[in-house]
C-alpha cells in the first residue's frame, strides 16, 4: 500500500491519503461521475482498515459545497469507518466556516447519523 | 434574432445568466457555478447563502445533463436541448429556473419525487432525504437519487410542471425559489 495524493480541481476538492494514519479531503465536490471518481480513495481507506498497526487515524473533511451524490458518498465513507473492525482511534474533524452555516448543518446531521463515529466540528 | 431584445428581456427579468443548447457539461457547469460565485461575492450574500445557490443549481444542472444522455431522448426526432436560468427577483431571492426534455420513465420517477416532496415540510423532506441517503435504494449510476431531496432540503420554494411533446417524451420545468440572507 502507497501514499495517495489527488490534487484539487475545479469541482474535486484536495485528497491526502497518508499511511501515516492521517486523511484530509478539502476543497468543493461535485464531480460527474462522484462514485467513479471516488472509487480509489473508498479502496485505499477499506485496504487502510484491514492493515494492522497502532496509530490512531485522524481524517480532516473540509469540504465547502457539494453534490448530493458526494453526500452519498461521505456518508458511505462514514459508514465504512462505523463498520470496520480497526481497533485503535479515529478522530474525525469536520471543519468549516464560521459563517458557512450549511456546512455546519451537514456535520452536524452526520454526527446525528453515526452516533459511534468521534466526530468533532471544528470553526476554521 | 435581435440581440437587443435578449438584452432588454435579461435587464427587464432580472436575469444573472443563461445558458440554452445542448451544449451542458460538467465543464460548462463548472464555469457557470465560478461565474455565480463572481455574482453573489460582487452582492455581499453570506457563505452560507452562496453555498446554497451553488449547491443547488450543480444539482438541476447535473440532474440535466444525466436525463440529456438518456437513449430514448437522443434516439428520434428532438434534439435534446436544456435551458437554465439564474435571476434575481425584486425583493433580494435568487430564482434557477431550468426546462429540459426528459423521457416517459424519468418522468415517472422525478415526478412521484416530488409529489412526495410537495406533500412534506421542511422537517419531513430533511428525515426522508436522511433516510434515503441511508437506504442507498434508488441509488443509479450518476447520482445517488436524492437530489430532489437536496434541492428541496435547501430552497424556499420549489415548482415543476410536464408537457407532453410526444409518447416518449416531456418538458420537464423546474422552477426554485432561495430567500437570502444578506451580510450586513
Amino acid at each position: 500500500m502507497e501514499n495517495l495524493y489527488i490534487e484539487t480541481t475545479k469541482y474535486t476538492p484536495e485528497i491526502k491519503l497518508d499511511l501515516n494514519g492521517s486523511i484530509s479531503i478539502i476543497g468543493k465536490s461535485y464531480p460527474e461521475n462522484t462514485f467513479d471518481f471516488y472509487e480509489p480513495i473508498m479502496k485505499w481507506l477499506e485496504d487502510y482498515l484491514n492493515l494492522k498497526n497502532s496509530e490512531t487515524l485522524t481524517i480532516d473533511l473540509e469540504i465547502i459545497y457539494f453534490n448530493s451524490s458526494s453526500s452519498k458518498l461521505f456518508f458511505d465513507f462514514f459508514d465504512l469507518l462505523e463498520e470496520s473492525n480497526w481497533n485503535n482511534e479515529i478522530k474525525i474533524n469536520w471543519i468549516f466556516d464560521i459563517e458557512n452555516e450549511s456546512a455546519q448543518e451537514v456535520g452536524e446531521d452526520f454526527i446525528e447519523d453515526f452516533p459511534n463515529l468521534d466526530i468533532q466540528l471544528i470553526v476554521k | 434574432m435581435d440581440i437587443h431584445n435578449i438584452q432588454k428581456m435579461v435587464d427587464e427579468d432580472g436575469i444573472i445568466f443563461l445558458s440554452y443548447g445542448g451544449f451542458l457539461s460538467q465543464e460548462l457547469i463548472s464555469a457557470m457555478t465560478e461565474a455565480l460565485e463572481n455574482e453573489v461575492e460582487i452582492n455581499g450574500i453570506t457563505i452560507s447563502s452562496s453555498n446554497v445557490i451553488f449547491s443547488i443549481f450543480i444539482e438541476v444542472s447535473q440532474n440535466m445533463l444525466n436525463y440529456s444522455k438518456n437513449k430514448v431522448i437522443n434516439s428520434r426526432d428532438i434534439t435534446p436541448t436544456g435551458l437554465i436560468v439564474v435571476s434575481r427577483d425584486e425583493d433580494g431571492s435568487y430564482c434557477i429556473d431550468s426546462q429540459n426534455v426528459v423521457a416517459i420513465e424519468d418522468k415517472e420517477k422525478v415526478e412521484a419525487k416530488l409529489i412526495e416532496i410537495k406533500s412534506l415540510d421542511r422537517d419531513g423532506i430533511k428525515a426522508r432525504y436522511k433516510e434515503l441517503r441511508r437506504s442507498g435504494k434508488n441509488t443509479h449510476g450518476k447520482g445517488g437519487g436524492i437530489g430532489l431531496y437536496e434541492i428541496a432540503k435547501k430552497c424556499d420554494g420549489i415548482d415543476y410542471e410536464f408537457i407532453k411533446i410526444n409518447e416518449d417524451k416531456f418538458y420537464f420545468y423546474l422552477k426554485i425559489k432561495i430567500n437570502l440572507k444578506v451580510r450586513k
